[in-house]
């Protein structure tokens, strides 16, 4: 059992339990340990509009609590993982940088070393867990579900800063999906981003962005949607009647995290995986056999 | 330490807002080398049909030296930070840093910052996070809250006094 340090972030632990909730199921399952540590902050990634260096900080604030267990990170969200990502990187290649914002750290007792590696959900599932493993816990196969992967822009670019999949051709999700039985199709709009970044200073337009990507994935006729990202699954899920008023058209597109749908395929409960709590038409998914 | 001090422009952000033109003249020479403006960042940017960003066209007035009339104008913070343009550049030009740049010069310059920015910092400085603790409502309509859910306390700055001090000294600190 590898042991990992669960760094939450924001926008799942404020508000959208479901992610967390499947991910703390799914994970143990996978013989995947969860270490919850206090003291954590944003990542800075949201307010790097506003000051990028603070947002780098953060960052590095926060990899530097969790290299204190002397455990690797697992970031849950892509936006989180970028801004880790990204810090470590700076922090690693740049002797000067890192001293400045060791010296910062040092008022709260941190220093950051760089031992920790930093994962994502995509990272544990495809490539440490491995898809043959995955597949020796499947209960319920999922029958042929015709589903859409949204990967959301921070988890494939930029892939200087090296990212979980390929940043025009990812594969990863599929590849999961179909050892849980699901059928992952392709569809033009798969790279469209879900706008959520706009909705600190331009909600309609985020939404309208969300609103355009579910219509055509509600055209194709998918059976699901399928994502990793809390920001994006906030704009597709709970705020999917919002988005449909944005181009005029009644959406009713089930939307799941990655995690739920494996936990679903691996005979954990609904309410286990949070799925009341989805106010997209989740219900109107069989799962089991049709 | 409020959050006028932190986004607004007093004399200590002078240096900040020095720091932040080096950066943008040296992003400048760069992108002068390099930009051919093939436009390929604007043919795939997720903010240009629907707020006709023109990522191309924000080099081009770089190129030009003209920092101030983009750092006054609305359009930088129309960028969804897809990344899209920087991933796709055939000369490793990357227009979602200069308008983050661009962005973070408005705030150093004391502009208003549009939407709920202000908000998102004040709540990051005040809880460590951007935003309070909700509880949500599940789809018949129940409320419920962490504990109702079985999760754990949310991990926030043990010591909010010392982690304001932090975040008070990082923004006003240069790039």
């Amino acid at each position: 059992m590898k042991s990992y340090v669960l760094y939450p972030g924001c926008v799942m632990p404020t508000e959208q339990y479901a992610y967390e909730m499947s991910i703390r199921e799914v994970f143990p399952i996978l013989d995947i340990k969860l270490v919850d540590l206090k003291g954590f902050s944003c990542c800075g990634e949201p307010i790097k509009s506003v000051n990028q260096m603070l947002s780098l900080a953060l960052s590095a604030r926060n990899i530097a609590l969790a290299e204190k267990e002397g455990l690797d990170i697992f970031a849950p969200c892509p936006m989180c993982h970028l801004a880790l990502s990204e810090s470590k990187r700076i922090l690693d290649s740049d002797p000067k940088m890192n001293e400045k914002i060791n010296k910062f750290l040092l008022d709260e007792g941190l220093s950051y070393s760089g031992k920790s590696d930093i994962v994502n959900t995509l990272d544990l599932l495809y490539d440490i867990i491995g898809i043959e493993n995955i597949k020796k816990h499947v209960k319920k196969p999922l029958k042929d579900l015709k589903v859409a992967t949204h990967y959301g822009c921070h988890l494939i670019r930029p892939s200087e800063i090296g990212r979980p999949d390929d940043s025009e051709n990812p594969q990863k999700m599929e590849k999961i999906l179909e050892a849980i039985d699901a059928k992952p199709l392709d569809y033009p709009e798969k790279l469209d981003c879900c706008g959520a970044l706009l909705t600190t200073n331009l909600p309609e337009s985020a939404l309208t962005k969300t609103g355009q990507k579910l219509q055509k994935v509600q055209e194709h006729g998918f059976d699901a949607f399928i994502d990793t990202c809390p920001w994006c699954h906030r704009q597709y899920d709970a705020k999917q009647i919002k988005a449909g008023e944005t181009v005029a058209i009644k959406l009713e597109v089930p939307v799941l995290y990655l995690t739920q749908l494996l936990g679903l395929s691996f005979g954990i409960s609904n309410e286990k995986l949070g799925l009341d709590l989805n106010l997209s038409p989740v219900n109107k998914l069989i799962i089991g056999g049709k | 330490m409020g959050i006028v001090d932190l986004t607004s422009m007093g004399e200590s952000q002078v240096e900040l807002r020095n720091e932040l033109n080096e950066r943008l003249l040296r992003l400048q020479d760069e992108i002068s080398d390099y930009c051919y403006q093939c436009a390929k960042c604007t043919s795939g940017c997720e903010a240009h049909k629907l707020l006709e960003l023109e990522p191309h066209k924000i080099v081009a007035l770089l190129k030009r030296g003209l920092i101030d009339e983009m750092v006054n104008s609305d359009v930088i913070w129309t960028c969804m930070s897809c990344f899209k343009c920087r991933e796709r550049c055939p000369q490793k030009v990357a227009p979602v840093e200069v308008l983050f740049a661009l962005k973070n010069m408005a705030v150093a310059s004391g502009k208003q910052i549009p939407g709920n920015f202000t908000a998102l910092l004040q709540s990051v400085l005040s809880t460590g996070l951007i935003q309070d603790i909700k509880s949500v409502t599940t789809s018949d309509n129940k409320s419920k809250s962490r504990s109702d859910l079985n999760l754990p306390e949310v991990s926030k700055p043990v010591d909010p006094a010392k982690f304001q001090m932090l975040i008070s000294k990082l923004a006003v600190e240069k790039v």
